[in-house]
């Protein structure tokens, strides 16, 4: 079988010239840069959803002054490119706080906030979309305004944010390959070296968009496993 | 029980209330009647603060409920609300939805709660739902589980907000049936509806409501068989 395989990428290696055995020199590296594509993403999405929530609830306050810090924020994360965006916080932001550049730190510092606007949004959408009548209904057993919203309102809007989250955390991991240009060493920063090193341009960036779908498309059948096990929740 | 002085409301320009004034006694059953717009939903939704009242008191039991010193969600759990579109939590069984609020708010054990939302079902009819999901249900048995739900909070008022309007007609009998068992259990209740018939039967005062004021308000046998106002007339003439 392996003997099979072999002679195989062999045979594709002559017809094409594809450099298996220039790839195979940087496995390692893509196999270091992959994990950190995913740590990176999943720092991001873990710190984004804790942002995006408090942003979103801040967006949906009543009172306009205290909505509008939150409101502007959305607006100019979504309104500037995430190029821009990473660039400032890595040369601008990090070096205030570190003293010194840091491109993990960076990266991860940009994901977040950028995906945290996002995510702000999927929650205030989430959270309008449920009919006023619910929590009515709740205020006028005498719950409170937080009790309404933990019991009533959440757990409702949260299954309605599954497939646009899972569509920003998709996002979230691509996105990620833009970390590349601050030195973060992730997929992409080793498929930049191997097209320096070699001058190929086929082998590392196909590689890189293979491993990047391989992520995306698993989180995206997970998600839709979660969609589908908690969209049979509701009726045993 | 309930007392109404100079009660105002407006959306923004549009004023909705313009100047009511009523007093509701224990045990009493009020029917509001009136054409649409003419203010009787937004009256009800003053009676438990779910609209903010512009000027004028509302009392319950005489506490000022737009008073800012009043504990509003205190003032709810005593009187509960019944809505045209049942607004039953679609994520939680039958059981859940009424046992939530007596277990957050009046901090019921599960027991405690179960066992009286169990009662509640029984007597509105549906004792063997209380596993299953609204979305499975007919709309008269939401409704009914909607009163049930209201009911378990023990309220001293009960106001219905059109119950019947969202119904398919054969299903308006049997919330109606429940609603005339609670009245003849002597709660004290405000309806809003457009079935006459059971205006006429249940209630023991009707009112007639349009443009934002209160018409006329009569026992239901003087209001329907001997209208005082054209305005009654023309609108009982075409809903009679």
């Amino acid at each position: 079988m392996i003997q099979l395989a072999g002679s195989f990428i062999e045979s594709i290696s002559v017809s094409t010239g594809f450099r298996f055995d220039l790839l195979a020199g940087y496995m390692p590296l893509f196999l270091k840069g992959t994990l950190y594509t995913i740590g990176i993403s999943l720092f991001a999405i873990f710190i984004g959803l804790i942002l995006g929530l408090l942003i979103g609830l801040g967006e949906l306050m009543r009172n306009k002054l205290l909505s509008f810090p939150f409101k502007a924020y959305v607006a100019f994360v979504r309104g500037t490119p995430f190029f821009v965006q990473i660039l400032i916080i890595h040369f601008g932001v990090i070096p205030v706080f570190l003293g010194k550049t840091n491109g993990v730190a960076a990266g991860i510092v940009a994901l977040s906030l950028n995906s945290a606007a996002y995510i702000a949004e999927i929650f205030r959408a989430g959270i309008q979309s449920i009919d006023k009548g619910q929590m009515e209904a709740a205020r006028s057993l005498g719950m409170t305004h937080t009790q309404a919203m933990k019991s009533v309102i959440l757990p409702q809007a949260f299954k309605r944010m599954i497939p646009p989250l899972g569509n920003e955390f998709i996002t979230l991991i691509k996105e990620s390959s833009l970390t590349a240009i601050v030195a973060v060493p992730e997929i992409m920063y080793w498929a930049r070296a191997f097209n320096g090193e070699y001058y190929r341009v086929w082998e590392p960036y196909l590689l890189a968009a293979v491993i990047y779908f391989i992520l995306t498309f698993t989180l995206s059948i997970l998600l839709s496993h979660l969609e589908k096990r908690l969209a049979t929740d509701d009726k045993s | 029980m309930i007392r109404v002085e100079n009660l105002k409301k407006t959306f923004g320009k549009n004023e909705v209330l313009k100047d009511i004034s009523v007093t509701i006694k224990p045990q009493e059953v009020v029917v509001v009647i009136g054409p649409s717009g003419s203010g009787k939903s937004t009256f009800l939704r003053c009676l438990n603060l779910l609209e903010t009242i512009t000027a004028g008191h509302v009392y319950i039991e005489g506490v000022d409920i737009a008073d800012k010193k009043t504990d509003i969600n205190k003032i709810r759990t005593e009187v509960g609300m019944v809505f045209q579109q049942f607004n039953l939590f679609p994520h939680k069984t039958v059981l859940e939805n009424i046992i939530l609020a007596p277990m957050k708010v009046k901090k019921q054990s599960r027991e405690q709660a179960v066992k009286k939302a169990r009662e509640l079902l029984g007597k509105v009819g549906l004792a063997e739902k209380e596993n299953v999901y609204p979305d499975s249900l007919s709309g008269g048995q939401k409704q009914r589980v909607a009163i049930a739900r209201a009911l378990a909070m023990e309220p001293k008022i009960m106001l219905f907000d059109e119950p019947t309007s969202a119904l398919d007609p054969e299903m308006v009998g049997e919330v109606l049936e429940v609603m005339k068992q609670l009245a003849r259990e002597g709660m004290t209740m405000v309806v809003v509806t457009h079935e006459m018939g059971f205006a006429r039967e249940v209630g023991d005062r009707v009112i007639f409501m349009d443009g934002g004021y209160i018409v006329e308000e009569n026992t239901p046998n003087q209001l329907f068989n001997n209208p005082q106002h054209e305005r009654t007339k023309l609108f009982l003439s075409k809903v009679l």
